[in-house]
């Protein structure tokens, strides 16, 4: 019975096939969403055999396995498809090529569960493929539009430089270690670990090959340009680009955790690259002009957070990361797609239901009720779990990952609480409880959902990965550098949500105009691409 | 030497199709034609004389494979496209074994075939194999648009189709060298490109409002229909070797 979760990466493509012979439009959907649900419960039955027995699920001669990754990964990616199909029943409906969207959509979703549950080097590296090409075509959708196609071309090109380098990869492990086979290769990786990282530079090739490719497909600077500019597509295909095309790359670095287990440079590789792109793109997002490309760089930023949890060792953090942003990226493209179609049919401007939930026609009380509420039932459980955990002194800040990554998982949960909760300058006690709640929230989750997540994933081996990837860094550099994120963070926050009245006329300043024009411009990075390499 | 030669002329390391074009000896379609039968010749002869190509030789067809490229990158003609890709894909046909070559070299035959008879669909229906006027196919022609959409992607080295995961095979049961990694490289984004940049001017764009698109004729879907059919066992075929 529990074999027949491993047919879920080939009902996609029985779904296409059917949509393909079908002439009614009415029905393409209601197939769609019909098989879509099969494939949810079969992913929920997956993960609750594997929770309650303990046991990976294998299949097609090895080639497959629904294992702990694929338990946390598979219901998400389902969920997500369920909900992103329903969407485009109506969206698409005037679209030209409407059968043509829902077959290369499930063709995509078929290589995302394909690359979830392969337990084959080669499996791996087909699925990567196709889910480029399939991307590729949906990016195209709207064939007449030329910057469609000319984007499209661009991140073609990525994706299949991001494919060499996958498939060099796996050449090479397979020349080194002898096997495609995943599970046996943690297992050897796992057992070379034991004597520390090893001296073969090729391992080190491999592990940076693995590393770029799964960067390229992540959109890590500077391999970023193809997803802020594809935007273009339609809504449901950008909310799966950015909810879940992009994980892959962190869905490849977990995979591979083992292997890079042997290779701490790149590991700390990772790290910078992820640091780099998550401030980059974070302040490029807040320059550039255009909506949706401010909104493709806020997605290249949490990546880039993504790729800096994986090279601090929190790989089952990365994977939470990856949902928890997938989820509240795709509502919100789904939600603005939502928006302009209504205000292309409505005369008054549309109403927003997140909006309308929790803020419009409320009194002001209310919302102040419930900020204290949160802010009571947060901080009072958790300052008492904290305090006792403390008290008892387990080494939680033995390694500077945890510190590192609670400095800005701190700084994010700051940002969101105040724009949440639209703070105020005049409400100083209420900016108080937004920060300590939101502290007090992030060490909840990273001490409850991280901790629980990498017992599930990688039970006694996560320390390991922890261990390797720990910079060697003092520990009084590491509390000095957490107190410089935090005043940053803090003077950020504080210029973002705190707007004074501005005393006197104000003049600009030639450098911070300067500045300013290089963000604007994205780094000069876009141009540089379309004058310099004129491919498409 | 001499059998290296041979080899290198039947599996189009030489880009021999420069004296037929100039001197108007043979047609685009015969050129095809010809180059085709010699690959099938030399894939014969590889099996027969199980004999891998020297170095020298394998450097002369990857230099006459980039002149290919810059050939095919050039034209708009698609019975020119098919065979300049299949000069340009020799250096692979030489250095893979002889099983994986010949795998490889079927695969790419049939994909070419595919492109070599949509041009004869362009010849018949628009005057001329010319596809740069034909623009936007995938909206006005669905069926015409799905074929050349799958001939190119299986051109641009993507799964499912055969010519991927014949390369992959090739590729991983060749000895890992320089020149493996420069030809690789080389044909691996050649052959991409190519097949990107007409994807870019036929399946898609705007379709030209001067002219009467016509579809693909039921016969002719029949037949497309058997190519795509042929291309699918040999994806089957492929995996199986890739997984062996």
């Amino acid at each position: 019975m529990e074999k027949l979760v491993l047919f879920i990466p080939f009902i996609p493509i029985m779904i296409a096939i059917v949509i393909g012979f079908l002439n009614k439009k009415e029905f393409m959907p209601k197939v769609a969403i019909f098989f879509s649900s099969i494939v949810a419960l079969l992913g929920l039955y997956g993960t609750y055999y594997v929770m309650s027995t303990d046991e990976v699920i294998y299949g097609f001669g090895g080639y497959l396995v629904f294992n702990e990754l694929s338990a946390i990964l598979v219901p998400y990616v389902a969920i997500l498809g369920l909900v992103i199909r329903k969407y485009s029943t109506k969206y698409m409906w005037d679209e030209p090529g409407y059968k043509r969207f829902f077959i290369l959509l499930n063709f995509i979703f078929s290589a995302i569960y394909l690359l979830v549950m392969s337990n084959n080097l080669m499996i791996l590296a087909i699925a990567w493929q196709l889910m480029s090409i399939s991307l590729y075509l949906l990016i195209t959708f709207n064939v007449e539009s030329k910057s469609a196609i000319k984007n499209g071309g661009w991140t073609m090109l990525v994706h299949k430089l991001a494919d060499l380098l996958f498939i060099i990869a796996v050449i090479l492990t397979y020349k080194i270690f002898g096997s495609f086979e995943l599970a046996e290769l943690s297992q050897k990786w796992l057992a070379l670990s034991a004597s520390g990282p090893i001296d073969d530079p090729m391992v080190y090739v491999i592990g940076f090959l693995f590393l770029f490719a799964a960067m390229m497909k992540s959109a890590i600077i500077p391999f970023h340009l193809w997803l802020p500019y594809t935007s273009e597509a339609p809504t449901p295909v950008s909310a799966l680009m950015h909810a879940g095309v992009v994980n892959v790359g962190g869905i490849l670095l977990n995979k591979m955790a083992f292997l890079l287990l042997l290779t701490p440079a790149v590991l700390n590789v990772a790290f910078v690259m992820g640091l780099i792109t998550a401030i980059f793109a974070s302040i490029l997002m807040l320059a550039v002009s255009d909506i949706k490309r401010s909104l493709g760089y806020s997605t290249v930023g949490q990546m880039g957070y993504m790729i800096m949890e994986v090279g601090l060792g929190a790989f089952s953090l990365a994977i939470y990361h990856l949902m928890v942003h997938g989820i509240f990226k795709a509502s919100l493209f789904l939600e603005s797609g939502s928006l302009i179609n209504a205000a292309r049919k409505e005369p008054n401007v549309p109403r927003r239901l997140s909006h309308e939930l929790f803020w419009e026609e409320k009194p002001q009380y209310n919302s102040i009720n419930m900020f204290r509420m949160v802010a009571l039932f947060t901080v009072v459980p958790v300052v008492v779990f904290m305090g006792v955990k403390f008290a008892l002194g387990e080494d939680f800040f033995h390694l500077n990952a945890a510190i590192l990554i609670l400095a800005f998982a701190w700084l994010t949960g700051t940002q969101l609480f105040l724009s949440f909760f639209e703070v105020t300058k005049a409400n100083s006690p209420k900016v108080i409880f937004t920060v300590i709640s939101s502290f007090i929230i992030v060490l909840f989750t990273y001490e409850f959902v991280g901790l629980a997540l990498e017992h599930f994933l990688y039970g006694e081996h996560g320390a390991l990965l922890y261990k390797v990837a720990t910079l060697h860094v003092s520990g009084t550099m590491t509390l000095l550098m957490l107190i410089a994120i935090m005043f940053i963070g803090w003077y950020f926050t504080y210029k973002q949500h705190f707007v004074g009245i501005p005393i006197g006329e104000h003049k600009p300043n030639k450098l911070q105009w300067r500045i300013y024009k290089i963000l604007a411009k994205e780094g000069y990075l876009s141009d540089l691409y379309i004058k310099y390499f004129k491919v498409f | 030497m001499l059998m290296d030669f041979i080899l290198l002329f039947l599996f189009a390391g030489v880009p021999y199709y420069l004296v037929f074009e100039k001197t108007n000896i043979l047609g685009k379609e015969k050129i095809f034609y010809l180059s085709s039968l010699l690959v099938i010749i030399g894939m014969i002869v590889f099996n027969v004389t199980e004999k891998t190509a020297s170095v020298p030789f394998a450097i002369i067809a990857l230099m006459a494979s980039l002149f290919s490229l810059y050939k095919a990158n050039k034209t708009t003609n698609l019975y020119k496209l098919s065979y300049y890709i299949l000069f340009f894909n020799a250096p692979m046909l030489i250095m893979f074994q002889t099983k994986e070559s010949t795998l490889y070299g079927v695969s790419l035959l049939v994909t070419l075939l595919g492109i070599f008879m949509m041009g004869k669909y362009y010849e018949r229906n628009y005057g001329s194999a010319n596809y740069r006027p034909i623009t936007g196919i995938t909206l006005v022609t669905p069926y015409a648009g799905l074929m050349l959409t799958i001939y190119l992607t299986a051109l641009a080295l993507y799964p499912p189709f055969p010519n991927s995961l014949m390369f992959l095979n090739g590729i991983l049961n060749s000895d890992l060298c320089t020149l493996w990694y420069i030809a690789v490289v080389v044909i691996f984004f050649g052959n991409f490109l190519i097949a990107v940049r007409v994807m870019a001017k036929t399946v898609f764009g705007k379709p030209n409002t001067n002219v009467h698109y016509i579809d693909l004729a039921p016969k002719e879907r029949w037949l497309h229909l058997t190519m795509f059919i042929i291309l699918l066992v040999l994806s089957i075929v492929g995996l199986k070797e890739l997984l062996a």
